[in-house]
């Protein structure tokens, strides 16, 4: 039951970040991961593997700390070196956490090269799995999760409109900076608080909005809901897929992901070729 | 009423000044168009207006209130802005795209009423785009696209509205229904209508008023006839052009005039005996050759007149519509005595313009080699009684030499072939000039 609820929660918050994230960059490549997110996770996650810091510490598990204060600590570094004045241009902030995340997995890399016999751990942790999620996780991120989405949903009218580009939302009324600060910290929260408990799970940031989209349209008032739902029941259902369709073992959720949703994404783009305009 | 005004703003891409000290206020049923060459600061400015770019000095007020003081919300209600350029990044609906102009009036939490639709829904009535409404925006065409950009902007209820370029992907239909939409608001609504054209003929014929820029400061600003004036226009954009009246809209437009630079200069002069544009080609021809024309007498007011003009050619003038006075035939003398040859064209003749033809006689007499273009029959255009036929008959005895057009006029005069066609589809218009009962012509 920990195990359900976990996969939904994280696939809700990647899905909601990979919307307003492709809302605010206008990127279809965006996903809840370009920040520097995962990368930032997957450090925090390795080095508490590589130290082995008795993975409990005052009986808390210390690796989702670790990873969370990781991940976020990242997006600090990489929103502030995007920053200019009290503005953020967008593809500053995306080449710096494209170039932040290069150096952190030469890191990550590092940590697999001296972890010896834990490294099978690390690779499993970055492939992403649910099998560790305890009910004291899921409670640990639910409140973090559910109160990040809501606000980002506070913004879904803001996001349709920023689509038309910075300026002209800035005359419609929006204040634009103020939004994408606060749409970035809370897609990055949310995304450090699913990381922290799942590790790396690709594809679902990136492929869920895309197929919601043009399943239902852009309006982000309908698009980011409908998201969360899809995406929470795509990671519950991959997640049991991945449970069962090998006998004895358990393969890494993350690539079921990607083998279902890929083809899938696929199918739709080549289905809706004319009418989806990114 | 609404009162925009733009307070001594020095504006900055960078460390490089865009804008420099512009000053300037208009109030609400303005419409006024903003012109200026490529890179003059036109776009630079109506960002600036639009609280993009914050001047480094100076301020933008509206009714008195700094408009970098408003919130974004605030400042939507009252200013709307259509952008040169605007892309969407999904595919969002015509009505979708314009309901986003509702968002200053509604509140996080709102979703658009029935009211707000109401209002999209008119304000696409107004631009022509209602049948649209469900259509995806990246579909429509660059005109249609236009349109919904500007409905948009209408939805937003502003009290300013500031268009980059609105006319420039439109065809002339569209452009003029555009162009009435927005004088409709401006006069209607009272609406202060501030639009960067690229087009002066399509802003003559709706602003009140302009704002011409270059490099960053106004050339000038105010009423549309004090600012429109050929002068200012060559400030501005290094540009010769002739600004008149249209007989039928009343409005100004203007006709840019290339200036070709003059090729080898001859010493050779020519003076020219014309009027009513029959000396327009030649004037254009013997300059571009590099002679040095004179002209005269011509009244004030005629085309040759106002030819010469433009091409800085000397003219000995008389009032408009008034035969020569001895003075100005004496002055006319002076300045024929030094030409190389004189040119009399297919000009009518008539009483007050007789007195040419006697100078052309008296230099003829001196040794200048002289010209007749026998374009049209010399009876059609005597309007003398037979006093002019007399002269030139004189003339002819005196040597001068008949030519049937220009074109057999300017290879004795040295000019290269290639400049002759120009002349061939002139020679239609002389019939104009010509009397009606003998008009054999179809004149257009």
């Amino acid at each position: 039951m920990p195990r359900i609820l976990g996969s939904a929660l994280v696939g809700a918050a990647l899905s909601a970040a990979g919307v307003a994230y492709q809302g605010i960059f206008k990127n279809p490549m965006a996903d809840p991961y370009v920040l520097g997110v995962s990368a930032g996770a997957a450090v925090g996650a390795s080095l508490a593997i590589v130290l082995g810091i008795g993975l409990t510490l005052f009986g808390v598990n210390t690796l989702p700390i670790l990873a969370f204060a990781a991940s976020l600590a990242t997006v600090f570094t990489v929103y502030n070196i995007s920053r200019v004045g009290s503005r953020v241009p967008v593809t500053t902030l995306l080449l710096s956490g494209i170039a932040v995340s290069i150096f952190l997995s030469a890191i990550v890399a590092v940590l697999q090269f001296i972890a010896g016999k834990k490294l099978q751990t690390i690779v499993f942790w970055l492939m992403g799995s649910f099998s560790d999620v305890q009910w004291k996780d899921v409670w640990a991120v639910l409140p973090l999760i559910s109160i990040g989405t809501l606000i980002i949903y506070f913004y879904a009218r803001d996001l349709n409109i920023l689509s038309l580009g910075e300026e002209t939302a800035q005359n419609l009324g929006v204040d634009v900076e103020k939004v994408k600060k606060l749409l970035l910290i809370f897609g990055s929260l949310v995304t450090a608080a699913a990381v922290s408990i799942s590790g790396l799970i690709g594809f679902i940031g990136l492929m869920i909005p895309h197929i919601t989209r043009i399943i239902i349209g852009p309006d982000h008032r309908i698009l980011l809901p409908t998201s969360i739902i899809v995406g929470a029941s795509f990671l519950v259902i991959c997640d049991a897929v991945a449970r069962v369709i090998v006998s004895a073992a358990e393969l890494p959720v993350g690539i079921i992901t990607a083998l279902s949703g890929g083809p899938f994404l696929i199918y739709l783009l080549r289905k809706k070729k004319e009418s989806y305009a990114m | 009423m609404t009162v925009l005004t733009v307070d001594g703003i020095d504006c900055y891409y960078g460390s490089v000044k865009v804008l420099e000290n512009m000053r300037f206020s208009v109030k609400g049923r303005d419409f006024v168009g903003v012109l200026g060459p490529n890179g003059s600061g036109k776009t630079t400015l109506l960002r600036s207006i639009s609280r993009t770019l914050k001047p480094h000095r100076g301020a933008i007020l509206l009714n008195d209130v700094d408009v970098y003081t408003l919130k974004s919300v605030e400042a939507a209600k009252q200013m709307a802005v259509v952008p040169q350029e605007s892309a969407t990044a999904f595919n969002f609906t015509a009505l979708d795209i314009v309901l986003m102009g509702r968002n200053p009036h509604l509140s996080r939490f709102q979703m658009e009423s029935q009211k707000d639709i109401a209002i999209a829904r008119s304000a696409m009535e107004l631009t022509n785009t209602r049948h649209l409404a469900e259509r995806p925006v990246n579909e429509l065409s660059g005109g249609e696209k236009q349109r919904v950009i500007i409905a948009r902007a209408l939805a937003q209820q502003p009290k300013v509205l500031l268009l980059d370029e609105p006319t420039v992907h439109l065809d002339i239909n569209n452009q003029l229904e555009i162009m009435d939409l927005l004088k409709e608001l401006c006069t209607k609504k009272r609406l202060i209508v501030l639009a960067v054209f690229h087009d002066f003929n399509l802003a003559a014929r709706y602003c009140d008023s302009a704002i011409l820029l270059n490099d960053g400061k106004i050339i000038s600003v105010g009423d549309l006839n004090a600012v429109l004036t050929s002068e200012n226009i060559r400030k501005a954009f290094q540009v010769d052009t002739v600004v008149k009246k249209h007989p039928i809209t009343n409005s100004l437009y203007i006709i840019p005039i290339s200036m070709p630079k003059p090729s080898s200069p001859r010493k050779l002069s020519v003076h020219l005996i014309c009027g009513a544009g029959t000396g327009t080609t030649l004037m254009k021809i013997l300059t571009e050759e590099g002679y040095n024309v004179t002209a005269g007498v011509l009244n004030v007011l005629d085309t040759d007149y106002e030819t010469a003009q433009v091409l800085k050619i000397p003219v000995t003038s008389e009032a408009p519509f008034s035969p020569i006075t001895k003075e100005t035939h004496n002055a006319n003398l002076e300045m024929m005595r030094k030409a190389s040859a004189v040119v009399i064209t297919a000009v009518p003749f008539g009483h007050a313009n007789l007195r040419n033809l006697e100078a052309a006689k008296e230099t003829l007499e001196k040794g200048i080699p002289t010209y007749v273009i026998e374009e049209a029959p010399f009876e059609q255009r005597d309007f003398t009684k037979g006093k002019a036929e007399k002269h030139l008959t004189d003339l002819k005895s005196k040597g001068a030499i008949i030519v049937k057009n220009p074109n057999e006029l300017l290879p004795l005069l040295n000019i290269s072939q290639d400049k002759l066609n120009v002349t061939k589809e002139f020679s239609t218009r002389i019939s104009g000039h010509l009397k009606p009962e003998t008009n054999s012509y179809e004149g257009d």
